[in-house]
């Protein structure tokens, strides 16, 4: 199914802090993984990662560095600061929150009741 | 990479209307991931234009990446605010504190607005310098006004040699300006309405006389008020990241500012003077836009007799208003 557009642009920073939490990440990278751990649940169109990226840089939650590779080709890791994790770590619990007081509205009452 | 890629990227960077620093570093992230997004495709086995469709798919249309980039960028920090509204201000206090009567606070002011805006223009003209470039225009269109005042000879010669010169230089700024982004020249030009409007209401006949300086008197906090109008509205510019608010901010500012000019003079602004003033206005808002759009048919002219973008590039690619 396809993710609704607003959850996913509501969404798009924790997951990338997400991302980022784990190890330092180039914008190819960060498509993939996204992908890839979502089974291909969140597919945004490419173009569209930098600027957030930048946004999420220019508020100082992370930082990107220049780094050469052997062939001679550059590209921009991105990495997590402390005010990163601090955000990170209040909306997980924010999503925590969330998603249980979801659960517990949406999912069937147990049997027996 | 292919032309119809390198296509992608110019528009892309044509559209996000990026400061040059900015511009290198996001433009060759785009590239960076353009091409590792070809080797992975052209490894799995499609051909290189196959690569190219599918890379282009799933990059996102040129308007939506321009867009976003245009939103992550344009906000202007408060020191940046403060430093663009700075000119309003200062040109609001020169009337409300009744320092304009003072050649002394006029100086200052005029020669502070000249050194920021040579210093801004000439590092990177970043976007709080265009709202002073506007008040250095001021300036040579009074010496201009002034000049008509002396012997046959000298407004003969300014009629003739400085007014042309003016308006040459005045259309190259205006030019320049619309390249960097067409609302920087809107930005600019946004007092000029205000200011004529007000010496019509000081000087209806069209000649700045004692009673035009007695008027001028009794209308300084009134128009002390609309320079402040300004410098709110380009407080609230600098800081809304959506470009179309940022016209509609534009528009919407300039009407109200003129309507308090009018509210202000109570009848000195008979309504169809009023109704040129909206339609100055108006050309301010608008003939940037349309500048822009011949401007950028030329640079995409440029661009293909380059060899960069390819003739069967179809439609030529036009910025978003």
């Amino acid at each position: 199914m396809e993710p609704r557009h607003d959850l996913l642009k509501s969404s798009s920073d924790s997951l990338l802090l997400s991302l980022l939490e784990r190890q330092p990440l180039y914008g190819y990278k960060i498509v993939k993984e996204l992908e890839e751990k979502s089974q291909g649940y969140f597919k945004l169109k490419e173009g569209t990662l930098y600027p957030a990226l930048h946004r999420l840089e220019k508020s100082g939650l992370i930082t990107g560095k220049w780094q050469m590779l052997p062939n001679g080709r550059q590209r921009r890791y991105y990495f997590i600061t402390e005010k990163g994790l601090a955000k990170l770590t209040t909306e997980k619990t924010q999503w925590q929150d969330f998603l249980q007081a979801v659960r517990l509205i949406l999912e069937p009452y147990p049997s027996g009741r | 990479m292919t032309s119809e890629l390198i296509q992608y990227l110019e528009n892309i960077k044509y559209r996000s209307r990026l400061n040059r620093p900015d511009d290198t570093g996001v433009m060759s992230e785009l590239k960076a991931h353009i091409e590792d997004k070809l080797q992975e495709l052209t490894s799995s086995g499609l051909t290189e234009a196959e690569a190219t469709k599918v890379c282009l798919g799933q990059m996102g249309t040129t308007q939506l990446v321009a867009r976003r980039i245009y939103e992550a960028y344009s906000q202007g920090s408060w020191p940046q605010v403060l430093l663009a509204a700075m000119p309003h201000l200062l040109f609001g206090l020169l009337f409300i504190l009744n320092w304009w009567h003072y050649p002394g606070w006029l100086s200052i002011v005029l020669i502070l607005t000249l050194a920021t805006t040579v210093y801004g223009w000439w590092h990177g003209k970043p976007s709080w310098v265009f709202s002073w470039l506007g008040y250095t225009l001021l300036p040579v269109l009074i010496l201009g006004l002034l000049m008509l005042y002396l012997p046959r000879v000298w407004s003969m010669l300014t009629l003739f040699i400085y007014l042309p010169l003016a308006m040459w230089w005045l259309f190259r700024l205006i030019i320049q300006t619309t390249r960097r982004d067409w609302l920087f020249s809107s930005l600019m030009l946004l007092p000029l309405p205000i200011i004529i409007g007000w010496y019509l209401a000081v000087s209806p006949e069209g000649k700045f006389n004692g009673t035009s300086l007695q008027r001028l008197d009794y209308f300084a906090p009134w128009i002390g008020l609309s320079f402040i109008a300004l410098a709110l509205t380009i407080a609230a510019f600098l800081r809304i990241r959506q470009r179309s608010l940022r016209v509609g901010l534009l528009a919407v500012s300039g009407l109200l500012t003129l309507t308090l000019v009018a509210y202000y003079t109570v009848g000195r602004l008979n309504t169809f003077t009023f109704l040129g003033l909206v339609l100055v206005m108006w050309g301010v808002l608008l003939v940037p836009a349309v500048l822009e759009r011949f401007l950028g048919y030329d640079r995409l002219t440029g661009l293909k007799r380059r060899g960069a973008i390819g003739d069967s590039g179809g439609e030529v690619d036009r910025r978003e208003t």
